[in-house]
C-alpha cells in the first residue's frame, strides 16, 4: 500500500493519475456517447424506450428511412455546399489577409491581432448580427451592394431559396476568416527570408516567388489549416438557428442542423442519431487527413 | 521616396481592411442605438440621428437579462473549472514524455477535439435522460460542454509546457523533492500564464455555449445568455434594436477581455494551434 502511495506520490503513478483522470472524464462524455449514437441508429427509439438501454433492434431500417426523407438529398446538397463554400471564402480571403499582413508596416501585428475578434464572439451574436445585416428590406448588405450597382433589386438573403444557404456561408466566412488568417501568418512568419532574396537576386517577380517559394514551404500548413477549416464548418451549428433555422424548406439545412432538428423537434431520436452517425463518418475522414498534415509537428 | 511612403500606405490599408471586417460589430453598437423609425430608414443612417440608450435599461429588465447572464457566468465557470483541472495534468504528462503511448494519447485527444456538438448532443441528451442527470440540467451541460472544450485546452497548454525547461524540473528532483512537489513547485508556477491565457479563452468560448444548453435545459430561469437571445431571434424577427441591445450587452465584457488581453491570446494560440 506504501509502495502504491510512493508511486502515486512519486513516480509513474502520478504520471498515470494525471492524464487517467483526464482520459476517464473524456471517454465517459464523449467516446461512451459516440458509441451508444452508433447502437441507437440501429434501434428502435420511441418515447416508450427512451429510458432504456435495450432497445428493439431494427438493422438499417433507420438509415433506410434517413436516405428515403424526401430532404435527404438537400441535405446533402447544401452540406457539400456550406463545407465547400465557407472554406474556400475563409481560406482564400483569409491567405490574401495573411499575405498583407506579413509585410514589414507599423501595427501590423495589432491590427491583423484586432481580427480575432470574431473569433472569441458567440456564434449566436454573430448570427444576429449577420441577420440584421442580410434582412431583406432593410438589411445595410442590400443598400451597400445597390450603392455600388452590383444589384439592382433587394435580396432576399435569408428567405429566398436560392441564397439562403448562402447566407449562413457569408456569416460562416466572416466568423472562420481570423483564424485562417492566424495560423497562416505563423506559417509565413517561418519562411526563412533569404530565401526570397535570393530568389530575387535571380529575377524572380513577386507571382513567380508565390509560387515557388511560399506555396511550397507552406505545403504542411495548408494542410492543416484547411482540414481544421473542414472541422470546424462541420461543427458550426449556431448560425443556423439563428439565421435560417434550415429554412425556407430546407433550402439552407445542413447534416448537424438536420439531426439536431430531428431530434429535438420532432423528438425522433433515432433518425437523428442516425444522421449524426453519417456526419460523424465526415468528419472521420476530415480528421485524418488533420492528424496526417500534423503529424511531424506533433512528433516535433 | 517609395521606400519611406509604402509602410504609412500599408498601415492605411490595414486601417481600412481591419474597419471593412469590424463593420458588423460597429453596425451593432449603431443600431441599438437607433430610435424605431430610424433602424427601418431607406437609405440607413450610418450614425444615429438621436442616440438614444434607453432600450439597455429596458432591454436588460424586460429580458430578464441579469438571470441570463448569471447563468452563463456559472455554467462557463463550471467548464473552466472542470477542464482546467482535469486538462492541466494531462497537457503536462503529455507534454513530458515521447513515446508511443503518449502518441495514441494525443490521438485520442485530437479525434475527441473534431466532434461536432450536433453529433453529441444526441446521444448525451439520450444518456443523460437515463441516469437522470436531466433532472440537474446546469450541471449536465457543464459536464457535456466541458468534454467539448478539454481537448482543445489540452493541445494549446501542451504546447506551453514544452516550452519549459526539462533542466528545472530535474534539478528540482535531483534536490529532493517528489514529483508532486516539483509539478506544483516548479512547472506550474512556470506555466502559469499560459495556462491562465488558455483558460481565460475557454472562458469566453464557454461564454457562448449555445446547443446543449438549448437542447438540455429547459426552465428559463436556468438557461444562460445565448438561449435567451435565441427566444426573440429568428428567420422573421424584426425587433432589431432590443436584438442588437441585447448583444451589446452581452458580448461588450468579452470584447473588453479580449482586447486588453489581445497580444497575449494571440500568441497562446499561435504557439499552439498548429501542433
Amino acid at each position: 500500500m506504501t509502495r502504491f502511495l510512493n508511486a502515486l506520490r512519486d513516480g509513474v503513478g502520478f504520471d498515470i493519475l494525471l492524464v487517467g483522470a483526464a482520459l476517464l472524464f473524456l471517454l465517459a462524455l464523449a467516446g461512451a456517447p459516440l458509441v451508444y449514437n452508433v447502437l441507437m441508429s440501429f434501434q428502435q427509439v420511441d418515447m416508450f424506450t427512451l429510458g432504456v438501454l435495450f432497445r428493439p433492434f431494427v438493422g438499417f431500417d433507420n438509415y433506410v428511412a434517413v436516405v428515403q426523407q424526401p430532404e435527404f438529398w438537400m441535405v446533402t446538397r447544401n452540406t457539400l455546399v456550406f463545407v465547400f463554400g465557407s472554406m474556400t471564402g475563409q481560406f482564400v480571403l483569409g491567405f490574401a489577409l495573411a499575405l498583407f499582413f506579413a509585410q514589414d508596416f507599423p501595427g501590423a501585428s495589432t491590427i491583423r491581432g484586432l481580427f480575432l475578434v470574431s473569433w472569441v464572439m458567440p456564434g449566436l451574436v454573430v448570427g444576429a448580427i449577420w441577420s440584421w445585416i442580410l434582412a431583406g428590406d432593410f438589411g445595410v448588405l442590400n443598400v451597400i451592394l445597390k450603392s455600388l450597382g452590383i444589384i439592382q433589386n433587394n435580396v432576399f438573403w435569408k428567405s429566398d431559396p436560392n441564397f439562403s444557404i448562402w447566407a449562413v456561408i457569408i456569416a460562416n466566412i466572416w466568423l472562420g476568416l481570423a483564424f485562417n488568417m492566424l495560423l497562416l501568418s505563423v506559417g509565413l512568419a517561418a519562411i526563412p527570408r533569404d530565401l526570397y532574396e535570393a530568389a530575387e537576386l535571380d529575377g524572380a517577380n513577386a507571382f513567380q516567388r508565390f509560387w515557388t517559394i511560399t506555396l511550397p514551404m507552406m505545403r504542411s500548413t495548408i494542410g492543416a489549416v484547411l482540414s481544421l477549416g473542414l472541422i470546424g464548418t462541420l461543427q458550426q451549428f449556431d448560425l443556423f438557428p439563428a439565421l435560417t433555422e434550415g429554412g425556407p424548406a430546407n433550402t439552407s439545412n445542413v447534416a448537424g442542423f438536420w439531426s439536431w432538428q430531428l431530434s429535438f423537434q420532432l423528438y425522433d431520436f433515432a433518425k437523428g442519431a442516425t444522421v449524426s452517425v453519417m456526419m460523424f463518418l465526415l468528419v472521420l475522414f476530415a480528421s485524418v487527413i488533420y492528424v496526417r498534415s500534423t503529424r511531424h509537428e506533433v512528433r516535433g | 521616396m517609395t521606400r519611406t511612403y509604402t509602410p504609412w500606405f500599408l498601415l492605411v490599408v490595414a486601417l481600412a481592411l481591419a474597419a471593412v471586417y469590424l463593420f458588423p460589430l460597429y453596425w451593432m453598437y449603431v443600431t441599438s442605438l437607433k430610435t424605431g423609425s430610424e433602424i427601418f430608414a431607406n437609405p440607413p443612417t450610418f450614425w444615429p440621428r438621436e442616440p438614444n440608450p434607453d432600450i439597455y435599461p429596458e432591454t436588460w429588465a424586460r429580458r430578464t437579462m441579469p438571470v441570463f447572464l448569471l447563468n452563463s457566468v456559472i455554467i462557463a465557470g463550471g467548464i473552466t473549472a472542470i477542464t482546467v483541472i482535469l486538462g492541466t495534468g494531462c497537457a503536462y504528462v503529455l507534454a513530458r514524455y515521447r513515446n508511443v503511448w503518449i502518441d495514441i494519447g494525443l490521438f485520442c485527444v485530437l479525434m475527441l477535439q473534431v466532434l461536432p456538438a450536433s453529433v453529441m448532443v444526441t446521444p448525451l441528451f439520450v444518456g443523460f435522460n437515463q441516469i437522470g442527470l436531466l433532472n440537474y440540467p446546469r450541471t449536465a451541460v457543464v459536464l457535456a460542454a466541458a468534454a467539448k472544450a478539454m481537448p482543445f485546452f489540452v493541445v494549446l497548454v501542451r504546447a506551453t509546457f514544452m516550452s519549459v525547461p526539462r533542466e528545472l524540473e530535474e534539478a528540482a528532483l535531483v534536490d529532493g523533492n517528489s514529483r508532486v512537489g516539483a509539478f506544483f513547485s516548479i512547472v506550474l508556477p512556470l506555466a502559469r500564464n499560459g495556462i491562465l491565457v488558455c483558460a481565460i479563452l475557454t472562458f469566453m468560448s464557454a461564454f457562448g455555449e449555445y446547443i446543449y444548453s438549448k437542447s438540455i435545459i429547459q426552465s428559463p430561469s436556468l438557461q444562460p445568455a445565448s438561449v435567451g437571445l435565441s427566444g426573440f431571434l429568428g428567420p422573421n424577427s424584426t425587433d432589431w434594436s432590443s436584438i442588437m441591445a441585447y448583444s451589446a450587452i452581452y458580448v461588450t465584457p468579452i470584447l473588453l477581455v479580449f482586447v486588453i488581453l489581445q497580444r497575449r491570446i494571440v500568441s497562446g494560440l499561435t504557439s499552439g494551434a498548429l501542433k
